[in-house]
């Protein structure tokens, strides 16, 4: 049996993308032992598109699936059975998670040897306004950035401090996706879940909570919670024309790339410092990912508390006396989760398919550290085919 | 090159602390006798299983990037025989085993042993589910075993448990490669025999005897009894969300289970349940007559594999004696607050060496000569020519500090 299960490494070896069960070749043993289901399968999913190079190919047969999980399977009926360890598989029927878990090694292996790309800098004029941008960061990290591309960085005396916020459900996707490209989160529907407990609002969204901190520091005349980001700009500054170029860095949380990040992200840390890999995520990673699939929204059955939380955090501002610029109810999620968000299509979890496809598209590609395509070569060799 | 490598890959809990801690302890002496167990802190081994399979472990795996570069670099300097240890290596994929035997030097001449240390099922079911427990995991016995018993072993608990207790099929992960008689299982003695048998074994395995070894040490993996057990899931519950892993460490895990619930003996054990004895003593038996038919090489009998069967009531730790658990947890209110003391006690002797500290460096502030280089700076940093001056004085002190 064992001299198919090498003919298909063969096949697969070489560009081709004939499953397993359809396999009938032999070739004689090429290693000491023999890759797993999982490593075969996505091999083969690779192949299935175009053949990839004989590198890649190489590097995904000799990947493991980092972390805890299950070990690497046998092909179904290429090994005599054994009352001990998992049963052999048809590779083709292996769920997606196994196949992206494989695929999340790969992808943290070229990220940890990517170049992280600088900030831009600006030097502040006295005469410019000074400002300081905080709030949820999904939302004041870019703009930040595109300021400092405008030449309007932050700073200066007496700055006033905006807080920069949206509605209540689009900032929790945000603060989801920003620990899936840094620090690493449970998945989406299980976070959502511990967000929503009372409480529990994550520090990085509670607007109230960011209010009264800058207001202790710099007053409460020196500070505006902006609940329309596309105003940031303005109130910071920046020419008028320049303002729409600076939100639209603002990426919407890609739900599938943020599931493949929280994937790669926990292996990228077994690769390197905490440090860098939130700098890998955040700026190699997430700009290659960005626009990459449906939106992600709270889903219908939690908008209820998600909105009971809006009005408390809106009452909480007003009672505050602080100063709010665009209407507070904007807290409020703006509409059921439908088919469609407000700027393309929208989804309400992560889909294993999407994910795994996504993730193939990455392997392919041209590699973050700026190396040539690695994957393209000529026509897959079928033989042995059935 | 190393000749000879010794590969401990586990299994966990069969006495592996002990046998590590011996062997850093005596590092020294264990060189001078030609073996070389190569770390420089206590865990550099488990770092560089998680950096191997590139595990997450609480954040500890930050610290372990590299870590098995480093190690398997240290080895092979080594000329004479060098050894390695950790449990967690029990759950490396083939071709991470694979990484690992080819970077100790197999198949380029250094001969690659294989040790792995093994005890019944019996035994190690609930310890492994206390281990769990000792993680901060709130999962309840009666859970942990459903998940162990489902044939798909899809859950978290299920994949983990059997990728680092399925004996055969961590050596078909392992020792694919190599040849029987370099595969060496050291069987854990059945319970109440003497201590030091299995030492004994350990010793004979890594060809340590007649090295003079320090044996007294402090660092092992005690285990703890049912209310015990009981007590620390409810911790657990009330603690995970508060209390950081780094702190869960030194606080939870050592303080309370290692140091203060172990050391009650006198507590309903941990055992299986009847309805899983028979389903486990299926398991046993098949594990034994696989590993004898492999004919490697058994330091102790095959048949410590088997478990023993029950000789007391079997006591159900989901559902604990509570005024057993209310003992146990006096034990602990008592250890937390003699350690609260204590770190009162030490906060206070900071706080006074920060003041005498702090008394000092006024005592300097007030020198009049102090004072008048403090005027001098504030006054050059008022004009461009003096904010020049300044920096060319900070270039020149710079640079006469590194080359002082």
């Amino acid at each position: 049996m064992t001299p198919r299960a090498w003919g298909w490494v063969a096949h697969l070896r070489d560009g081709g993308s004939t499953p397993w069960r359809s396999w009938a070749g032999e070739a004689e043993p090429q290693g000491s032992y023999l890759p797993g289901a999982q490593q075969l399968e996505l091999l083969r999913r690779l192949n299935a598109e175009a053949p990839v190079s004989p590198a890649l190919a190489a590097r995904v047969l000799a990947a493991s699936a980092p972390g805890r999980g299950r070990p690497e399977l046998l092909l179904e009926g290429a090994a005599a059975p054994s009352p001990h360890g998992l049963p052999p598989v048809d590779p083709a029927r292996l769920p997606d998670d196994e196949l992206v878990r494989v695929a999340a090694g790969l992808l943290a292996e070229d990220l940890s040897a990517a170049t992280v790309p600088s900030p831009p800098r600006a030097t502040r004029r006295p005469w410019q306004r000074p400002y300081r941008l905080v709030g949820d960061p999904w939302l004041a990290d870019p703009i930040r950035e595109g300021l400092v591309a405008a030449a309007r960085p932050p700073g200066g005396p007496r700055a006033t401090v905006l807080i920069a916020g949206t509605d209540l459900a689009t900032m929790l996707t945000h603060a989801w996706a920003l620990r899936c490209f840094g620090p690493g989160a449970p998945p989406w529907a299980e976070w959502l879940d511990e967000a929503l407990r009372p409480g529990r609002l994550p520090a990085s969204v509670d607007l109230v909570r960011s209010a009264r901190h800058w207001s202790e520091r710099v007053g409460p005349r020196r500070l505006t919670v902006v609940l329309d980001p596309t105003a940031v700009p303005r109130l910071a500054g920046a020419p008028r024309r320049r303002a729409r170029a600076i939100t639209d860095r603002v990426p919407a949380v890609p739900a599938d790339a943020a599931e493949l990040a929280r994937r790669v992200g926990p292996v990228l840390g077994v690769l390197v410092a905490p440090e860098r890999r939130e700098l890998l995520l955040r700026r190699v990673l997430l700009p290659r990912l960005a626009g990459a699939g449906p939106t992600l929204t709270v889903p219908p059955d939690r908008l209820r508390r998600v909105r009971r939380r809006a009005a408390r955090v809106r009452d909480a501002l007003l009672e505050g006396r602080y100063a709010v610029h665009g209407d507070p109810s904007a807290l409020l999620p703006r509409s059921a989760a439908g088919p469609t968000g407000p700027t393309g299509p929208a989804t309400t979890e992560p889909d294993g398919a999407a994910v795994l496809s996504l993730a193939l598209r990455l392997l392919r590609e041209p590699g973050p550290a700026g190396e040539g395509p690695r994957d393209r070569r000529g026509a897959p060799d079928t033989e042995g085919a059935t | 090159m190393s000749e000879r490598v010794l590969l401990h890959v586990g299994t966990p809990k069969t006495g592996t602390s002990y046998l590590q801690d011996v062997l850093f302890r005596n590092r020294d002496r264990l060189l001078d006798a030609g073996l070389c167990y190569p770390a420089k802190r206590f865990d550099d081994h488990f770092l560089a299983a998680l950096d191997l399979q590139r595990l997450t472990w609480g954040g500890l795996e930050a610290e372990a990037v590299g870590a098995w570069d480093r190690l398997a670099g240290q080895v092979r300097r080594h000329h004479g025989t060098a050894i390695v240890s950790h449990e967690v290596f029990a759950a490396a994929s083939r071709s991470q085993a694979d990484r690992a035997l080819t970077s100790l030097g197999h198949r380029n001449g250094t001969e690659v042993h294989l040790v792995l240390s093994v005890r019944d099922l019996v035994r190690q079911i609930p310890a492994e589910w206390q281990e769990n427990v000792k993680h901060r995991s709130p999962i309840g016995y009666a859970q942990f075993l459903q998940q162990i018993q489902d044939p798909e072993r899809s859950s978290r608990i299920g994949s983990w448990f059997w990728s680092v207790q399925e004996v055969p099929d961590i050596l078909d992960r392992w020792a694919f490669d190599l040849p029987p008689e370099r595969v060496h299982l050291v069987t854990v003695p059945p319970a109440g025999g003497a201590p030091e048998v299995l030492w004994k074994r350990f010793s004979a395995a890594f060809g340590l005897d007649g090295v003079d070894l320090d044996l007294h040490g402090e660092r092992s993996n005690p285990s703890m009894g049912v209310p015990e057990t009981a007590l620390m899931r409810r911790i657990n519950a009330a603690v995970n969300d508060v209390v950081p892993p780094a702190d869960y460490r030194p606080l939870v895990r050592e303080l309370l289970a290692h140091q203060t619930l172990s050391q009650r003996t006198r507590s309903p054990r941990l055992a299986l349940p009847a309805e899983v004895q028979a389903w486990v003593r299926e398991r046993e038996e098949a594990w034994v007559a696989t590993l004898r038919e492999r004919g490697y090489d058994v330091v102790g009998d095959l048949d410590d594999l088997v478990g023993a069967a029950p000789t007391s009531p079997w006591t159900d730790p989901d559902h604990p004696s509570e005024k057993q658990v209310a003992a146990a947890a006096v034990d602990a209110i008592k250890a937390l607050t003699v350690e609260a003391a204590r770190l009162r006690h030490s906060e206070e002797q900071l706080h006074r060496e920060l003041a005498e500290t702090r008394a000092a460096l006024e005592r300097s502030y007030l020198r009049p000569s102090y004072r008048l280089r403090e005027k001098l700076v504030r006054r050059l940093e008022t004009g461009a020519a003096g904010q020049r001056l300044m920096r060319l004085y900070r270039r020149v002190r710079g640079r006469s500090s590194r080359s002082a």
